[in-house]
This record gives structure tokens, C-alpha cells and sequence, in this order.
């Protein structure tokens, strides 16, 4: 496993998405889009909820537009940009609910988080 | 109360219209023209309406109609004319690796083609002279024979080889096209590349003559030595087959919407026939064995169309799409086809057997049906698969 503690992959999990939804051109297309997300992170456990005004951690909001189960390893690996984002839907290893339109609008949307993902990465790792 | 969104009615209507006053009045010349002709305007008056761009999000310059929109769209056109809906549902099919590639460079380099009402098409291309299922069924993979080679060179991708009965090769902008990878067995290194036909070093052998669908083109290309760049690779090296299964997945309720329409275009003139006919001094469907036979395929129609509108519900809200219930839309509306051609036939005799009326054109379209994106046998093994994966449980309940 990549994370081996919760506690670290919700603290680079949680910037990753404020540092998404603090970005202009994001921000703008998820309102006109009327885009919000849950994403359910397995092994380590924990889900993160976030719309264009806010973050949340293990929120009991579970009417978003757009959910996505992944396990956090395959979340490491699409966002360090090792695992496609095909590849992982036609494996299996990443599953998406909700609007498919909705979805293909947003998925390209979250570029700006895969430049930083690294960064992230390493500055929480690196404090264990 | 089951309803389908106002919008979707709404295109139901408009291309229910385009169909029957301006497909209808020609459908005989394009069923009956020579092999190799193709009707560029009636395919300029459907994109007026945007039916090559139906799925496309609306960021790139499509309607973003998703599945659904595209099923009902298709229903509509093979209930005049299967070959039409073919020319747009093929496009789809092109447009659909560059859709889930979620690769927003390749994204904004094809997908912004159908953004305007010119009657831009897509193709996609899978089949071989020499392997068909072999390049969609992941454990015959390794048996596949002579399969399109691709070479890299730098940072370029070199193609070789044929694609058989690709739709609408001939006419579109560009392919999605599945190579296997030099130094792979079989096609185990299977890559899709999105190729524009007009680069050098592509070229089309005879169209095919077909028995139905005969309004779009069915057409053998071959690749001698066609530069690619890497970045029209779709999902990265090696993974051509699961892009296609996801493609396919995405696309059959669309086709079993195809085959729904051909029942519902041989039932209607079964029906009005029926309607018209007098014989023992009472109208046809007034008999008890014809009222029988035409409850029966009104029946059929009519689950027909809610499974391929689940499917297509479910591809629309689902990544990946989901593998069983556009199988199984796909496998009855197929089946139904055949049996409602085959039973308004029945009903309409001598009238039905001879071309003036078309219901043998619907026949031949029946047939064709079941060939092009999976078998009966395909999908027999696609749903049992499903039926038999380990965590189907814990997938259904999440």
C-alpha cells in the first residue's frame, strides 16, 4: 500500500482538491457546470466531497453529481500520471457514477491537481 | 410515471420528422442505388440537425445528448432507413475512444470537427480479413492471425496492414483505428491510434456489397506504412482491447436501438396493412391469428425498447459502461428483429415478399444486425462473464 497512514493520504488528498477548486478556470467551469464530487477512497478508507466552494472529509453528502470509487493506490498512480484514466475505467480499478456527460466534462478539468500531485506527495510523506 | 427527460423527447421528434419526410420519400433509391454510391445530402440535412455529434459534450461543440439521446435518435432513423442510422451511430462509435480518453489534447484536436452543421463523420476500425472476434474476446487475443502491425520509430507509430467492412471508412474525417504492436503475439499488444484518412499511405479498396444497410459505406482500408504520431494513441500501448470493450460496452444500446427501430419500421407496415386489408368480410386484424401475431410484436417492441433505454441509462451514468445490460439489450432486440420482419412478412404476403414496399429491405437489415458489434455468441460470453464475476455483489450493491 502506498499510504500506509489515513492520516496522511487525507491530508494530500484534502490540498490536492483545495488547490483544484481554488484554481479560476476550474472554479468557473465547475459552477456553470453545476459539477460537485465524492470521491470514495479505499484502503486507506476515508471519502472527500468537494464542489466549487468547498472540501470536505468523510462528509455524509452522498448526492453529489459525480462519484468515483478508486483505491488509494490507483489514486496515486493516475495522478502522478502513471495509470491512464481509460485504462483504470476499463480495468476496473476506478468506477464513476452519475452523469457520463457530466464526467467527460470534468475529468480534464482536474489537470491543474495532476501538475501538483507530486509535490503534495512528497511534502506529507516526507514529514512521516 | 416512466418518462424520458423533455429534451431527449424533443430530439425523438425532430428526428422522427427528418426521417419520415425526408429519409422515407428516398429510402427505395438509397436501398436500391449501387454499392459505392453514398447520399452526401442527406447526410448534410442530419447533421443540420447535429445527428453527428449527438454525444459530444457541449464544450467541444456538441449537443451532449449522451447514450440515450443517441438511442432514441437511432430508433428513429432505422425505423426508415438502418444504413443512415449506421452512418451516424459509426461516427459515434469513431467519436467514442477520444471521448473516454479523458485526454484533453486529443480531445480538442477531433472532437471540435462535428462542432459545426457540416457533415463531418468518424469511423472506427476494428474487423480484419483475417480476425473479427479474435480482436474483441481478450482470451482469443493471442490466437489472432495477421492482425494491422504497428512499428514505433522515435516518436512515431508506423502502420501496417488491412481493416475489412469498416463503415464509413471512405467518407470520414479520420478512424479509430486498432493496431497490434510489433514484437506481441497475436493481438496482444493491440493499441488504438486515431488515424485521419487522409494521410499518406492510406488507401481504399472496393466497398462492400452489401445484402442491407446499403445507404453507408462498407469499405477495406489499407495502410501501407502510415506515419502516427504518439500522441493519437488512445488509452497508452497495449491496451487497444480494453478500449474497445469499453467502447463497445458504451455503444450497443445504441445498436439494439437499431434493431428496435427495423421491428417497429416492418411492424408498422404490418400494422397499417392489417388495418387496410378485408378478407372473410372482416379487416385482417380482426382475426383472431393476426391479432395474435400483432400483439405479439407490438409486445416484443416494446421490451425491446426498455431494455436498450436502460442500457443506454445505465451507459450514460456508469464508468466503466456497464458490460451486461447493453449485452442483453442488444442480444433481444437483435433476436426480436428477425422474428417481427419475419412475422409482418406473415401478415403482409405477396405484398410484403415483393421491393415496392420495403418490408424486405427491413428484413435484410434484420440480419445484419447481429453481425456488427458482437454476435449472439459475443454476447452470450459477455453476459455470462458478468453473470459469474467474482465481486458482482459488492459492484451491484456500491
Amino acid at each position: 500500500m502506498i499510504y500506509t497512514s489515513r492520516e496522511n493520504a487525507v491530508a494530500v488528498f484534502e490540498e490536492l482538491f483545495t488547490i483544484l477548486i481554488h484554481d479560476e478556470q476550474v472554479n468557473a467551469k465547475m459552477r456553470e457546470a453545476n459539477i460537485d464530487a465524492r470521491i470514495v477512497h479505499k484502503n486507506p478508507d476515508f471519502e472527500v466531497y468537494f464542489s466549487p466552494d468547498k472540501v470536505l472529509i468523510d462528509s455524509e453528502i452522498n448526492n453529489a453529481a459525480i462519484s468515483i470509487k478508486m483505491s488509494c493506490d490507483t489514486a496515486h498512480s493516475l495522478w502522478r500520471g502513471e495509470l491512464l484514466m481509460p485504462l483504470a475505467l476499463a480495468m476496473g480499478k476506478v468506477r464513476i457514477k452519475g452523469s457520463i456527460p457530466k464526467v467527460l466534462e470534468f475529468v480534464p478539468m482536474l489537470e491543474p491537481a495532476f501538475n501538483r500531485y507530486n509535490e503534495i506527495y512528497n511534502k506529507h510523506t516526507s514529514l512521516v | 410515471m416512466f418518462t424520458l427527460p423533455k429534451e431527449i423527447e424533443e430530439l425523438r421528434l425532430l428526428v422522427r420528422n427528418f426521417a419520415q419526410n425526408q429519409v422515407k420519400p428516398i429510402v427505395r433509391e438509397l436501398d436500391q442505388a449501387a454499392a459505392e454510391d453514398f447520399n452526401w445530402e442527406i447526410v448534410r440535412e442530419g447533421a443540420k440537425l447535429g445527428l453527428h455529434r449527438l454525444p459530444i459534450p457541449k464544450e467541444y461543440g456538441g449537443l451532449g445528448y449522451g447514450i440515450l439521446g443517441t438511442s432514441v435518435a437511432m430508433e428513429e432513423l432505422a425505423a426508415v432507413d438502418a444504413g443512415t442510422a449506421l452512418i451516424f451511430g459509426a461516427t459515434m462509435l469513431g467519436q467514442a475512444p477520444i471521448l473516454l480518453s479523458a485526454d484533453r489534447e486529443l480531445q480538442n484536436r477531433f472532437l471540435p470537427l462535428f462542432s459545426s452543421d457540416e457533415p463531418v463523420l468518424a469511423s472506427n476500425a476494428i474487423t480484419e480479413p483475417d480476425a473479427g472476434c479474435d480482436l474483441l474476446i481478450p482470451e482469443n487475443a493471442k490466437y489472432a492471425m495477421n492482425v494491422l502491425s504497428a512499428r514505433k520509430e522515435g516518436n512515431e507509430y508506423v502502420i501496417n496492414g488491412v481493416k475489412k467492412y469498416i463503415t464509413n471508412a471512405r467518407v470520414a474525417k479520420f478512424a479509430c483505428v486498432y493496431a497490434n504492436l510489433e514484437d506481441y503475439v497475436g493481438a496482444e499488444g493491440l493499441t488504438c491510434f486515431v488515424i485521419p484518412l487522409d494521410s499518406d499511405g492510406v488507401t481504399f479498396n472496393g466497398i462492400a456489397d452489401k445484402m442491407g444497410y446499403r445507404s453507408c459505406l462498407g469499405t477495406e482500408i489499407v495502410f501501407n506504412n502510415v506515419r502516427v504520431p504518439a500522441e493519437n494513441i488512445v488509452g497508452g500501448e497495449g491496451n487497444g482491447m480494453l478500449i474497445s470493450i469499453q467502447q463497445m460496452n458504451m455503444a450497443r444500446g445504441t445498436v439494439a436501438a437499431i434493431s428496435t427501430g427495423i421491428a417497429r419500421g416492418a411492424f408498422e407496415l404490418a400494422t397499417e396493412w392489417a388495418g387496410e386489408r378485408i378478407q372473410g368480410g372482416k379487416k385482417l386484424y380482426e382475426h383472431q391469428f393476426t391479432a395474435r401475431k400483432l400483439a405479439e410484436m407490438a409486445t416484443k417492441i416494446e421490451a425491446a425498447r426498455l431494455l436498450y433505454l436502460k442500457a443506454s441509462f445505465e451507459a450514460d451514468n456508469s464508468l466503466p459502461a456497464p458490460v451486461f445490460e447493453p449485452a442483453v439489450a442488444k442480444l433481444y432486440a437483435d433476436r426480436i428483429a428477425i422474428e417481427v420482419a419475419e412475422e409482418a412478412m406473415s401478415v403482409m404476403g405477396a405484398r410484403g415478399y415483393i421491393r415496392d414496399h420495403n418490408l424486405e429491405k427491413f428484413m435484410r437489415e434484420a440480419l445484419g444486425a447481429r453481425i456488427y458489434e458482437g454476435t449472439p455468441e459475443v454476447l452470450a460470453l459477455a453476459i455470462t462473464d458478468f453473470l459469474y464475476q467474482e465481486n458482482k455483489i459488492e459492484e451491484e450493491v456500491w
